[in-house]
């Protein structure tokens, strides 16, 4: 026990005091930001950069060209339909001064056929700002030919966007559960799943490899079982990976509260309501309904059965790769040997985001009850709640199979660690297990 | 009692046999020799001794007590295949190994600070061991291998890696470890480091003993009976008592003769002394290389 003790303690130490560990702790979260925020920051310079487009438009109707605003990015000039025959030749006389020409057609009511002509690109944005404009325009006219009063405020208030709010009888009475946030925070548990495995896997399968072209690894089975030092790296790694987990949850919290206080959200005046805020608000009552049913969330069971699902499935795949870590002498041979267990991971993986449309389905039960796909798929089902008896059969089947892959693995690395040269099969492994 | 006692060890792979009946027996505060050819079982039975490997049938004793887990902490050992955490503090990493097997903390600290001032590597306690030489990060293997004071050591070709002068150090601390009451056991392929320190030998063919005893023994069973003789005149060949053998290369002085079976030294030399001017002669003893290369050879060749 107290050799164990010291290989965690060594094992964690040589990651943690590491430059790459401090490296990729603070690294990661930068590089998440970044990862984030650079599309938005190209998006916003290439709109700012480019030059306002000058677009004529020749409003064959008369009646629509007015509808179109002019702003930083495109100057809309309208024109007279009958003054211009050649659309072409318009374009061509103004010797590069036009962007694009919209064509409203006198048959518009009829066909809701636009055109937009240009000898350079036609931008998405253009095409989706013109159809928005003129659909609502074109729309409102359709209404006001129709000649009843009030008609317009009557389709308004026809409008409706239903919200649908699911409702749970449980135990504690009704709750609004919530699809949205139940699959967010199912999400979210899978991923932490998925990544941390594949990442600290990948990490004690090097630290393995490590010891064995080193040599140094002879030298410490002489004072310890094989079985101890595998253990050892296993629990130290697990716990640099909390580490590193907590130093982001404490950076995520302080990132938080700064970026809180200084975007605050201010109160939005009465007065200032205008068609965008009124959108702003609709959105602000879902964001209201997501937080209302993120709050509603039982977490502590949540918590708890992650916690569980967590220590069961990175003690099953990082057995696995510290047995086959054991088996090659350098990192470059280890391909051969982590593919298929990548591919597992996969599956697991595509499981649980196919799990997510309907998380009682079968392939979502039978996913969460199978050991290796069990730790991915369940945090999906998580939070949709799971029968009490399919949770009990995964954890005990997850913790059976764990245990099992770790002797099978800790009777490989005992072979495996000591074996150079010749490239090990997995024939070699095989027997290595008996 | 012998001190470690090997019995009749088997051990077997899927494709060959490693041991097949091996026994040993190790006296206390002996330095023993365990030879043998690559692929003999050599590294196979240390690392049964070191409970690295089970044997499939035998037992070994140590003390007179069938060994356990808990013995290794009384063993210290040198790996053929060896190497040191290249990242961690020359400091660190002796203090990690000693409390491995069993040291306190305050204890491994102390005796770390004693091998390194002997080692004159007092100034190289905290610096990362990739920085230190070949030759030091032996050294620092080396303390490492006996920081916990070990009744037992086991150093499977320790001088492999050490330039002469480092060597020479080596063998002067594996003696005095020796003086001190250790157990050596000492594997190597470098027969003049056998003749130079080892007591006892084993040698190892094809999984089994094949020679066995103590140097001075073993070089007397193999000894043919060839007298270098220096003398200024030119001995004949005198067939009842002897035959002349072509001159050793190294010493083209020395007449060698071989002799005639049956005659002992004493009749060929009184016999010499008569007719020639002896100035002086020598009873050539065989290295251990010789005997260790013709055991080899005579034992592959009567298996096939």
């Amino acid at each position: 026990m107290n050799k164990l003790r010291l290989i965690i303690a060594r094992e964690y130490m040589s990651i943690v005091g590491r430059k790459s560990f401090i490296f990729m702790t603070l690294g990661m979260p930068l590089l998440f930001i970044l990862i984030m925020a650079v599309p938005i920051g190209l998006a916003y310079l290439n709109d700012k950069g480019s030059d306002t487009q000058q677009i004529a438009v020749i409003d064959e109707t008369g009646r629509y060209a007015a509808a179109l605003h002019s702003d930083d990015m495109y100057n809309f000039v309208a024109i007279k339909g009958d003054t211009v025959t050649n659309a072409r030749e318009f374009y061509d006389k103004a010797n590069g001064s036009l962007d694009a020409i919209i064509i409203i057609p006198r048959n518009v009511d009829s066909t809701g056929v636009v055109n937009i002509f240009s000898e350079g690109t036609i931008t998405p944005a253009l095409v989706s700002s013109v159809r928005n404009v003129l659909a609502d325009t074109i729309q409102s006219a359709h209404l006001a030919a129709m000649g009843i009063p009030n008609l317009q405020e009557m389709v308004d208030k026809a409008h409706v966007d239903v919200d649908v709010r699911s409702i749970k009888w449980s135990e504690e009475g009704e709750q609004e559960s919530s699809t949205d946030a139940a699959m967010g925070l199912g999400l979210m548990l899978s991923i932490i799943t998925y990544m941390f495995v594949l990442m600290y896997g990948a990490m004690i399968m090097n630290s393995v490899i490590e010891e064995k072209t080193n040599r140094i690894v002879e030298v410490v089975v002489s004072s310890c079982r094989p079985f101890q030092l595998m253990l050892g790296k296993i629990i130290g790694v697990g716990l640099v990976g909390l580490t590193q987990m907590a130093i982001w949850i404490v950076l995520l919290a302080i990132v938080g509260t700064v970026a809180g206080s200084a975007f605050g959200i201010g109160n939005v005046s009465p007065d200032a309501i205008s068609p965008e805020a009124l959108a702003q608000a609709k959105d602000m009552g879902a964001m209201e309904s997501i937080v209302r049913q993120t709050l509603s969330i039982n977490y502590l069971p949540i918590v708890l059965n992650f916690i569980i699902y967590f220590i069961g499935g990175y003690l099953l795949y990082s057995s696995l790769f510290a047995g086959l870590g054991s088996a090659v002498d350098q990192p470059s041979d280890s391909s051969q040997f982590t593919t298929p267990v990548i591919l597992i991971m996969l599956i697991a993986f595509y499981a649980g985001m196919a799990c997510m449309e309907n998380p009682s389905g079968p392939t979502a039960v039978w996913c969460s009850i199978i050991p290796f796909t069990s730790p991915v798929v369940m945090m999906i089902r998580l939070p949709f709640g799971v029968p009490t008896w399919q949770l009990l059969l995964s954890i005990a089947l997850l913790f059976g199979t764990a245990l099992f892959i770790t002797w099978l693995a800790a009777r490989i690395y005992r072979r495996g660690i000591l074996h150079y040269g010749k490239k090990a099969s997995f024939s070699d492994l095989f027997k290595w297990m008996k | 009692m012998a001190y470690l006692d090997i019995n009749n060890v088997v051990k077997r792979y899927e494709e060959h046999t490693a041991l097949d009946g091996v026994s040993m027996q190790v006296e206390q505060g002996v330095i023993y020799g365990l030879l043998g050819p690559n692929g003999a079982g050599k590294s196979t039975l240390i690392r049964i001794i070191n409970r690295i490997l089970a044997a499939d049938k035998g037992t070994v004793t140590l003390n007179g007590k069938q060994m356990t887990d808990d013995d290794i902490a009384h063993i210290g050992y040198l790996p053929e295949e060896r190497g040191l955490y290249k990242k961690m503090k020359v400091g660190d990493h002796i203090v990690y190994l000693g409390r491995l097997k069993g040291m306190t903390k305050a204890d491994a600290v102390a005796s770390m600070h004693w091998w390194l001032d002997r080692f004159d590597l007092k100034e190289w306690e905290n610096k990362k061991v990739e920085n230190l030489s070949k030759g030091m990060q032996q050294k620092v293997q080396f303390i490492g291998t006996v920081i916990h004071r070990p009744p037992l050591l086991i150093f499977d070709e320790p001088f492999s890696g050490f330039d002469p002068v480092n060597a020479e150090q080596l063998k002067v601390e594996i003696l005095a470890l020796r003086d001190q009451g250790s157990t050596i056991l000492f594997s190597t392929h470098n027969m003049a480091s056998v003749e130079e320190v080892c007591q006892q030998i084993t040698l190892l063919n094809h999984a089994k003993v094949v020679l066995t005893g103590s140097v001075d023994e073993v070089k007397q069973q193999h000894k043919k009976n060839i007298i270098a003789v220096q003398t200024p005149d030119k001995i004949e060949a005198n067939d009842a008592l002897f035959k002349i053998l072509p001159p050793d290369p190294v010493k083209k002085q020395d007449t060698r003769i071989k002799l005639a079976q049956g005659v002992n030294v004493r009749d060929a030399i009184n016999w010499l002394n008569e007719h020639y001017r002896l100035t002086g002669f020598t009873e050539v003893l065989p290295s251990m290389n010789e005997i260790f290369i013709e055991t080899v050879k005579s034992k592959n060749a009567t298996e096939q």
